[in-house]
């Protein structure tokens, strides 16, 4: 077939022009917002992280003297390293168990899928404060009902003291965390599952495929871009953990429960420390960059 | 393209959060520019705001606003807004203020952070022109500067107190080991017996060594001080000292002693909570105020005590009073300094201490006339120690102290590995202390 040259005439080139124009306007106002927002205060975390900058002084420029203090920062490592704990068990189980409980909520009765959704989806709508909270009374040493029930049904000895306790502070964070972080991804599996197409499904019944195959060989690649979107955003909310442990631990006891997130306020709020704060900030983000990039590339390959 | 701009995404979510502290100009001082007191502006016509932390009833909104109609029915110009803070998130508020421009003008509170942290950074005004002669000389000292300033006009002071449950004491007959009229412990020795004695009568959180957070962390210093005879600080208030044999023997015993447990999961109120409904037998984290305030849900008869000690008991005392930021208005200013006058008159005193329930910090006719408890409470007050909030680095020090405590709780409990715990966190405060 011969190409055909197409011509636009000028009148079509304003007209995309304008349409082009008008675009742009209406992006503008979240453009502007962004920038200031986003932008700017991304900008200024990587310059301010080559600063010795604190309050009520000038700020000193000491080049990358934060990021080598950094490395030598034991709390740091040990913030790193709870943080790296608190990711590798909160994002599998809240995948894992949200496919779980989406596929089966989405099989019950209409009434029931919701019910359910609804039920799962609570903690996430009520304040973060008050879910908290409640979860303080609960591990309370002296009257939180995990130790009445324990020593009332002659589980436990003596009271645990489930927050002072480090070995047990950080476990009791990540099982908060859990509660808060599966009610999105129930929604959105279950939304997914719904979309899968049914012809498909039964095409492969049809052809004797088990539930389990019917499940993995067709459903599951359908779920690939809900899924690729859970792990990438239940991974960013498990790094920048930070309401729990303010609000429950501050980090104790002896850092076993401090996280990146929170020795960046701790630092910059606590201490004034705002440069050092900031190299933190940009050392999280690379790693989350990093993570965040591995995700989608096995996304992809699946 | 999808990838990089998912990866931006997620780096600027993370970013976002990061520079929230950031300042906004590097080049720039946080500390607003000098203003000129010669020529003092006019200080009608202005709205100032005045932040207030929880000092007794200055945070009960109705008690404020009559407080401020007196104020305005003198001085109807001058508007003043109130906003009351906590000390959980009170200085990051006051922080954040500062760093974004937008702090307060008036800020109550006491010389640990108007003088030792904000006047030390050069963001406060000088208060000496409205310090009258003689008024204030007992105290005005630990409102000062080491360079002269008055950074903080007192209104009130406390002395810190520990308290007891007297009825449970009195059960477990450990009454005998405390003097009821001086509120103070026989010994030191006998403060131990009577833990014992409360501990034997079936009670197992008799006391509690709270260390989730430093607030109320004047409590487990003075209790740790008292017991050993060993100080916190020098007496220049240059550096800090309780790293010392005394005071590592002084904790190490608490650490053995049955009854007294220490809590890295709750701070100062959560112990006076505790306190309060009946799990804990002690509070070390007490004053007068936390009895007004929780007067109707005692269901006992509370003793205040001072600390246990072998000699004087060396209370942590408290002062609270009004500082000026310089926000660059001097209208402002002098519309904060005409406030701070009027609250400190004769006539309005007694009315602005009452509503902090601690004790005034000059003579005045007729105050607390018609509250029960304030003789009681005022047999502590000659018992004030050192007021050593203002040493430099108290930031770090107070974040240190109870970080050494949770270490301690962790620790093997011998004399040795305490020591070791409070010498590291000594020389971090001290650092600070010298970078000033």
């Amino acid at each position: 077939m011969a190409n055909k040259k197409i011509t636009v005439s000028p009148m079509s080139r304003r007209l995309v022009m304008r349409e082009n124009v008008a675009a742009y306007l209406f992006m503008l106002p979240f453009l502007l917002f962004f920038v200031a927002f986003v932008l700017y205060p991304m900008f200024m975390c990587i310059f301010t992280s080559f600063f010795d900058a604190t309050m009520g002084r000038d700020d000193i420029f000491i080049g990358f003297q934060n990021y080598k203090e950094l490395f030598n920062d034991p709390i740091f490592w040990k913030a790193l390293k709870n943080t790296l704990v608190i990711v590798l068990v909160s994002v599998p189980v809240t995948c894992v168990f949200s496919l779980w409980v989406a596929s089966v909520i989405s099989r019950m009765p209409m009434a029931g899928t919701s019910a359910f959704r609804c039920i799962f989806y609570l903690p996430v709508v009520t304040g973060s404060v008050a879910v908290t909270m409640v979860w303080k009374w609960m591990f309370n040493n002296y009257y939180g009902i995990f130790n009445y029930l324990g020593q009332n049904m002659g589980l436990l000895d003596k009271p645990i003291n489930w927050l002072g306790d480090p070995k047990y502070a950080l476990g009791c964070i990540i099982l908060i965390l859990l509660t808060t972080s599966v009610g999105q991804p129930i929604v959105l599996y279950v939304s997914a599952l719904d979309n899968v197409d049914k012809s498909l499904v039964e095409a492969a019944e049809v052809d004797g495929a088990t539930q389990m195959q019917a499940f993995w060989k067709i459903k599951w690649p359908q779920m690939m871009p809900t899924t690729l979107y859970i792990l990438v955003i239940t991974t960013i909310n498990s790094f920048q953990c930070f309401a729990l442990i303010q609000l429950l631990t501050s980090g104790g006891p002896s850092n076993s429960t401090m996280t990146i997130m929170y020795y960046i306020y701790y630092n910059a709020f606590k201490l004034y420390r705002y440069g050092y704060g900031n190299a933190m900030g940009v050392i999280l983000a690379i790693i989350i960059a990093i993570l965040s990039a591995i995700q989608f590339k096995a996304g992809q390959e699946k | 393209m999808k990838k990089l701009l998912v990866l931006l995404l997620a780096l600027t979510m993370v970013f976002a959060l990061a520079a929230c502290g950031g300042q906004a100009a590097p080049a720039e001082s946080a500390a607003p520019a000098p203003t000129e007191s010669a020529e003092p502006a006019p200080a009608e016509g202005v709205t100032i705001t005045l932040w207030t932390y929880p000092i007794g009833k200055w945070t009960d909104e109705a008690t404020v606003k009559d407080l401020i109609a007196d104020f305005n029915a003198v001085y109807p110009d001058i508007t003043v807004q109130v906003e009351y803070l906590d000390y959980t998130n009170g200085d990051d508020k006051v922080n954040t203020a500062i760093e974004g421009g937008q702090a307060p003008d008036i800020v109550m509170e006491g010389p640990e952070r108007l003088i030792a942290n904000c006047g030390a950074k050069g963001l406060m005004v000088d208060l000496a022109d409205i310090v009258p002669a003689g008024t204030y000389d007992s105290i005005i000292g630990s409102c000062t500067s080491a360079n002269g300033e008055v950074y903080e006009l007192p209104v009130c002071m406390i002395a810190h107190c520990m308290a007891i449950n007297r009825d449970v004491f009195e059960a477990a007959d450990a009454l005998q080991y405390l003097n009821e009229e001086t509120h103070t412990w026989n010994s030191v020795d006998d403060f131990f017996k009577a833990v014992q004695a409360v501990y034997d009568a079936g009670y197992p959180y008799v006391g509690t060594i709270y260390c989730g957070g430093q607030g109320g962390d004047q409590g487990t210093r003075a209790l740790i001080t008292n017991i050993s005879g060993g100080t916190y600080a020098n007496a220049e208030h240059t550096e800090y000292t309780y790293a010392s044999q005394e005071n590592a023997e002084g904790l190490a015993r608490l650490y053995a002693q049955d009854g007294i447990n220490f809590d890295t999961a709750i701070v100062a109120s959560d112990e006076i909570q505790n306190f309060v409904n009946g799990t804990f037998q002690m509070a070390f984290c007490w004053n007068i105020s936390q009895e007004v305030n929780n007067a109707d849900a005692l269901g006992f008869d509370v003793l205040p005590m001072a600390f246990p000690s072998d000699t004087t008991p060396s209370l942590q005392g408290g002062i609270w009073g009004f500082g000026v930021f310089n926000n660059g208005d001097d209208a402002r200013i002098e519309a904060a300094k005409t406030f701070i006058q009027f609250m400190t008159s004769e006539e309005e005193y007694a009315k602005a201490v009452e509503a902090t329930t601690f004790a005034p910090v000059r003579d005045v006719d007729g105050i607390y006339a018609d509250n029960a408890l304030f003789p009681e409470y005022s047999l502590l007050s000659p018992l004030m120690g050192d007021y050593y909030q203002i040493t430099k680095g108290w930031t770090e020090a107070r974040t240190e102290w109870w970080n050494m405590l949770q270490r301690v709780n962790d620790s093997d409990g011998s004399v040795e590995s305490i020591l070791a715990e409070m010498q590291a966190a000594q020389d971090t405060a001290n650092a600070a202390a010298a970078a000033g």
